[in-house]
Order: structure tokens, then C-alpha cells, then sequence
């Protein structure tokens, strides 16, 4: 094993959707400045944007403002958002969109060139290729990229980060990359929970299953205060292939119908928007009307054309093929029968939800010399992929500006000793010993607690204090067994990596749940034992910071703060 | 068992070391077969079905399959990149044989046969 020492101004941990803008930001304002993306697959096709994207989400359509849009996305989280973040991020959805446009995605425009609007932030775009281009804008702004290295953990000196180490899946290489500042930005973890689907189906999951909280988890261990992990993911997917429903539900107006045929949404939540509810109601309604007997759930598309199911079809083959495939290969029709739904595992992201690092305006973490973006950054939910660019674009300023005014540190060879030692061990655990854990048991063995004890699909994500407290003491046995793990070969020291994350991140996780005393997110945090929101207790963020020396998991509530006025349960 | 690999199709790019479905499928899952020159899935069990590896073979060797469990056999999605790289033309096929086509505007990008990787000797490739 060789020792790949580098140097760059700017470290860019996670080369995706925020990784990929906030490298070409960095050169564009910094020609001066050095940039280098570690990446654990390879930039071109690496992380969410894989499959492709038919819409951007989150843009200002005619009549709309940063202003509206936050108070839209207040409503939509039930009241408590980082409405600074949002703001800040909204401002540069047209930059961004704008940017990538120019480097050849495909955006459809109506006979004046405008973009096609739908609803009230999407435009539809042709995304299939939509990851490969943001990665050569990366690659042609003069960036590093170091494919297939799995960033394992921070260096850090004195309370500030210094760059990170990691290890090449291709060659075992060690590589020690120091930096004047480092950008987190490796989305957010799926895989917590046990998956929807079993068997050669179990990675069929909607959310990147190779995002398995590495940002998180190496955040978590080097003490910086994380948010609203509570507020997990829970999303209304179709049935079986977890695809998105937007492009259903938003793209031919279909409404949620039970198995007799009753718009439930709109009959039992007419006071909060009826279909137009906020996300986690359009979970958590589904959801009682499957445990009350009135299942399948489906979206009902049988008012369309037969055009207009091709258009379906069409739209999803940019985004997510298998759905095409699923309804061939179970002769489904969807302008004939409705499209079944069903909810997803419980994601912990703070790109839709907001879980992450607690971060400030300009994405400064709470340690010293790192900032965030995308996903794995906290606060700012509704982001999708232009909140993630705008995350990269911001970031990537202000760690910039901090790559100026400070300098490299030297980095003692004991720290680099010790995390060989962390990173390795599996591999040497294999060579010694050959009994132990493999990855994949762990992984069972975490997805089982989490499912079982702390809010799964099987108890309709429901959660109390007796469980939860189940779930903790189970999870805390688990750091003690890493030693046991065991990894065959390169691909396996990543997989042994990617489940030791996750236990971090649902150790935290588990804290939160339990320290949130309230039901502020129906269907995504919902508690048996305190089934009311409560704005007079619980407005305020849930944050945490386990200790990097003991290992205690610190929780502490930041207060949240009102910038653009009006009802924060109303969406405009 | 997510993405197949019609052998008697896949020519491992001509000996190349890194061809790019190993380069384009984000989970670490293709190999080459160091006795074939040929490509291996490594685990179907960890594919996510994001079909880039799929879309990006110059031969049309690797095809994606839904898991039993998820949809009936002989169903098939065979996505077709135009020469003038602007258009993909998707070849749908049920269970009874119907063909169906979608063609879609997009932008692929030309991408090399091989690349090198930074401080990793070609035979660090191979299984």
C-alpha cells in the first residue's frame, strides 16, 4: 500500500450534483486556486444524477419570488425552516439553471423560448444526460479529480479542518489530501432502513443507494452540530420500482385515491390543500388509509390520453427506465388503471427534507475550515438538484475566500497513522483472521433495528420513547463490533465503510427522534406518544454534536427565525 | 439480476484497461475479466438500475433486466444513442412481443475508449 500525498487550495469531498458547480464556482472566481474533487465512484455518472433528470424542481417560474417561494416551502415543512438558507439559495436558481443550460442540458421552451413551466417550480428538461455535463463543465474548469476514492474521515488540527484521507478502490492506495479548505458534499444516506424491495431487488430504491452518509458520519466524528435529522425522507413513491410520482401526480394532475375509489386527500385534508398538502401529508394520508383497511393506495391516471401516457412514459425514461420497463413487463396501462403507490424507506437527506450539517448563511459548518452543500447540508429543505448547485455555488465563494487568507498545516503523522490503521483494518481482519462480520450482515443487522425499534415501513414509520430507547441500546453495541469486520478486497473495505457511516448516522439519528417531543411531520416523524405538533414547546431546530473524545451524543434546540412575513402554515 | 452482459457482444473495448461502463456505473459494480478481456457484473444484488453503463457501450452488449420479482420475462427496454448523438431512441418490447419506440432529445457526450486513473497501473483493473 502507497501513501498518495497531495495538496490543493480547495478540497471538493463528493464530485455530484453540488460537488461538480461548487468546483467550477471556485475556478471561475479563484483562477488562482487549486481545486481537487475526491470521488468514490467516477464523476461522470457518480451519485444521484446517475439514471438522469427529467425536471429541475426548484425555480422561480414567471410571478415568483425568493419571497414566495420560501413561504411555499415553509408551508410545505410544516413551519420550521431555515428561512435564511432558502432564501439565499432561491436567489441563485436562475444563475444556476442559466449556467447549465449554456453547457447543453436540454431545457424545453415554448415557440418564444420561454421555459415550459410546471406547477408552480418545475420546468421540464431533457436529463438524461444531465450528470455527465456538469462533470466536464468540472473537469474543463481545470479541477483534480481523484475517481474512486472513498473519503474516510477529516484531518483535523487544532479544531479545524485541514483536508481528509482516503482510500482508492482500485488500488488500495492511501490518499492524504491537505487543503486550505474543504467543501462537504456527499449527499445525504439511504440504506439506514431496511429497503422496500428484497433479493437481486434490494438496491431498487429511489434514492442513490451508494449515498450512504459518509459526510454525515465523518462530521459526526469529528464534532460538528448536525440538524433535523428527525425530519427523515419518507416519500410517496409508485409501487414496487419506488419511482418519483411527481412526474405523475404533477405532470397529468392525478389525485390520490384509496381502494374505493375516494379522493381521501382531498375529502380529509381539504384544510391543509387537499392533494397540495404539504409532502409529508401526502405520506402520512396514504399511510391511514392503508392501516385503516382501504388499501392499495394508487394515483389515478385514468383520465388521460393515450398521448398522454406516451408523454409519461417518455419523461420517465430521461429519469428513472425501469418504470417504462415495469409497466411493459406487467401489461400495465396507465390511461387505463391507476398507478399503485406505495412509501419508501425512511431517507435521511437534506435536499428534500432538511437533516444535515447545521450550517450558516455563507454554508459554513460548525467547524473550522469546512463548509456544506447539497444533501448533506442542513435547513434548507426543497433544494433538489438547482438548490444543490446554488448550495456548491455559495460554498464554494465563501471557501474561497477562506483558501485566501489562510494557509496549509502541517498534519502530525500520528493522525494519519491512526486513520490508516481505522481505514485498513477490515482488510487486515480478512488476512489474520478470516471469520467475521461481512458488510452486508451488518447492514441486515442495522436495517432490522432501525425497522423494527425506531419507526420502519412495518410499524408505519411510527415511533415512541420505549422503542426508540430498544433502538438505542441495540445501536450502541454495534461500534464495538467494527473490529470484526471483515473485507475480502477493495470493493468490500468500501462496503465495510459505507455501513459504518450509517451506524453513526442512525445512532444521531435515534437521538433526535427521541429528543423531538412533538408530531411536527406526520407520516415522517410520527410519535405515538406526543401526536400533536407544538409550536409553543418545539419551533426550534433539534440539533446534536457527539463529543469526538467520549463519544456522547450532545443535543442541544437553536431557534428558529422569521424573515419573510405572512402564516407559516399557508403556501402563499 | 438488474444489468446482463451479452458476452458473445462485449469486445472489453479492445483491450482497453477502463473502458466506460466500469467508469459509469456509480456503485462500483462492473469488473474486467482479466482471462476474457471480457466484462463481469460483480453483485446484481447491488445495482441501483440507473442503466449509464447500459447507455454508454458502443456494442450494445450490456442489457438491463427488471428483477423477476418486479416484472414477467421477455419484457424488454433497449435504449439506441443516434449517431448524431442529440436523440436516444428507446426500444420497448412486452411480454407478447409489441414493439414500441420513444425517441427523446438529449446531448451525450463522446467519451474515450479507455482513461487513465491517477497512480494505478493497468493491472490493478482486473480481477
Amino acid at each position: 500500500m502507497e501513501q498518495n500525498i497531495i495538496e490543493t487550495d480547495i478540497l471538493i469531498i463528493g464530485g455530484g450534483t453540488a460537488g461538480c458547480l461548487a468546483a467550477v464556482e471556485v475556478r471561475e472566481r479563484f483562477p488562482n486556486l487549486s481545486v481537487t474533487i475526491m470521488e468514490k465512484a467516477h464523476i461522470d455518472r457518480s451519485g444521484c444524477l446517475a439514471g438522469g433528470m427529467n425536471a429541475i424542481n426548484a425555480y422561480l417560474n414567471p410571478g415568483e419570488t425568493p419571497e414566495s417561494f420560501v413561504k411555499y416551502v415553509r408551508f410545505d415543512s410544516c413551519g420550521l425552516i431555515r428561512e435564511d438558507l432558502v432564501l439565499s439559495m432561491s436567489e441563485l436558481f436562475e444563475y444556476c439553471v442559466k449556467k447549465v443550460e449554456k453547457w447543453g442540458l436540454p431545457i424545453l421552451c415554448d415557440e418564444k423560448g420561454n421555459y415550459i413551466p410546471r406547477g408552480r417550480w418545475n420546468i421540464k428538461i431533457n436529463g438524461e444526460s444531465l450528470k455527465p455535463i456538469i462533470a466536464k463543465a468540472a473537469k474543463n474548469a481545470g479541477t483534480k479529480v481523484l475517481n474512486w476514492v472513498v473519503a474516510s474521515n477529516y484531518l483535523v488540527v487544532d479544531g479545524r479542518v485541514v483536508g481528509a484521507v482516503g482510500f482508492s478502490v482500485r488500488n488500495g492506495n492511501m490518499f492524504v489530501v491537505k487543503a486550505k479548505a474543504t467543501i462537504i458534499a456527499t449527499g445525504g444516506a439511504a440504506g439506514v432502513y431496511k429497503p422496500n424491495n428484497a433479493h437481486d431487488a434490494q438496491h431498487k430504491t429511489w434514492y442513490c443507494p451508494y449515498n450512504t452518509g459518509a459526510g454525515y458520519a465523518m462530521g459526526i466524528r469529528a464534532g460538528a452540530e448536525m440538524t433535523s435529522f428527525e425530519m427523515r425522507y419518507i416519500g410517496l413513491r409508485v409501487k414496487d420500482t419506488i419511482a418519483p410520482t411527481g412526474t405523475i401526480a404533477l405532470g397529468v394532475g392525478a389525485p390520490q385515491i384509496n381502494s374505493k375509489g375516494e379522493k381521501f386527500m382531498a375529502t380529509k385534508y381539504a384544510h391543509i390543500g387537499g392533494d397540495g398538502a404539504p409532502t409529508p401529508y401526502r405520506s402520512h394520508g396514504p399511510l391511514q388509509e392503508i392501516k385503516e383497511g382501504r388499501g392499495p393506495v394508487y394515483l389515478d391516471t385514468r383520465h388521460i390520453t393515450s398521448q398522454q401516457a406516451r408523454d409519461l412514459k417518455s419523461a420517465f425514461l430521461d429519469m428513472y427506465p425501469s418504470m417504462v420497463l415495469y409497466w411493459a413487463a406487467n401489461e400495465i396501462d396507465p390511461s387505463k388503471e391507476p398507478v399503485e403507490v406505495q412509501t419508501t424507506e425512511p431517507y435521511i437527506v437534506g435536499g428534500h427534507t432538511q437533516s444535515g450539517y447545521w450550517v450558516d448563511v455563507n454554508r459554513k459548518t460548525t467547524l473550522e475550515g469546512l463548509y456544506a452543500a447539497g444533501d448533506v447540508a442542513g435547513g434548507a429543505p426543497y433544494k433538489f438538484v438547482s438548490g444543490c448547485w446554488a448550495e456548491g455555488v455559495i460554498a464554494a465563494k465563501q471557501a474561497g475566500e477562506y483558501a485566501q487568507k489562510n494557509d496549509f498545516t502541517e498534519i502530525p503523522a500520528s493522525l494519519v497513522h491512526k486513520e490508516q490503521d481505522r481505514a485498513f483494518a477490515p482488510l487486515l481482519s480478512f488476512t489474520n483472521k478470516k471469520d467475521g462480520i461481512k458488510a452486508y450482515d451488518m447492514e441486515v443487522r442495522l436495517q432490522k433495528i432501525m425497522e423494527e425499534y425506531a419507526g420502519g415501513a412495518a410499524t408505519y414509520y411510527e415511533i415512541n420513547e420505549e422503542r426508540l430507547l430498544v433502538a438505542r441500546r441495540r445501536l450502541a453495541t454495534l461500534p464495538d463490533q467494527f473490529k470484526h469486520i471483515i473485507a475480502e478486497d477493495l470493493h468490500e473495505l468500501m462496503k465495510a465503510h459505507e455501513v459504518i457511516d450509517r451506524v453513526y448516522v442512525a445512532q444521531t439519528l435515534v437521538e433526535h427522534m427521541l429528543y423531538r417531543k412533538e408530531t411536527r411531520w406526520p407520516g415522517y416523524c410520527t410519535r405515538t406518544d406526543y401526536t400533536e405538533r407544538d409550536d409553543e414547546k418545539w419551533l426550534n431546530f433539534v440539533n446534536s454534536r457527539r463529543d469526538p473524545d467520549t463519544g456522547n451524543i450532545e443535543m442541544l434546540t437553536r431557534p428558529y427565525v422569521q424573515i419573510v412575513p405572512g402564516d407559516r402554515y399557508k403556501p402563499r | 439480476m438488474p444489468v446482463i452482459i451479452h458476452a458473445d457482444k462485449c469486445n472489453g473495448c479492445h483491450g482497453s484497461n477502463n473502458p466506460p461502463c466500469i467508469r459509469m456505473c456509480p456503485g462500483d459494480l462492473l469488473m474486467k475479466d482479466s482471462k476474457t478481456g471480457k466484462i463481469l457484473m460483480r453483485d446484481p444484488a447491488e445495482c441501483w438500475d440507473c442503466l449509464p453503463c447500459v447507455k454508454v457501450c458502443p456494442q450494445e452488449a450490456i442489457e438491463f433486466r427488471l428483477s423477476y420479482q418486479l416484472g414477467f420475462h421477455t419484457a424488454r427496454l433497449l435504449p439506441h444513442i443516434h449517431d448524431t448523438r442529440d436523440f436516444i431512441t428507446w426500444e420497448l418490447i412486452d411480454t407478447k412481443g409489441d414493439i414500441d419506440k420513444f425517441t427523446i432529445r438529449t446531448k451525450i457526450l463522446p467519451v474515450e475508449l479507455d482513461e487513465k486513473v491517477e497512480g494505478v497501473a493497468p493491472v490493478d483493473f482486473s480481477i
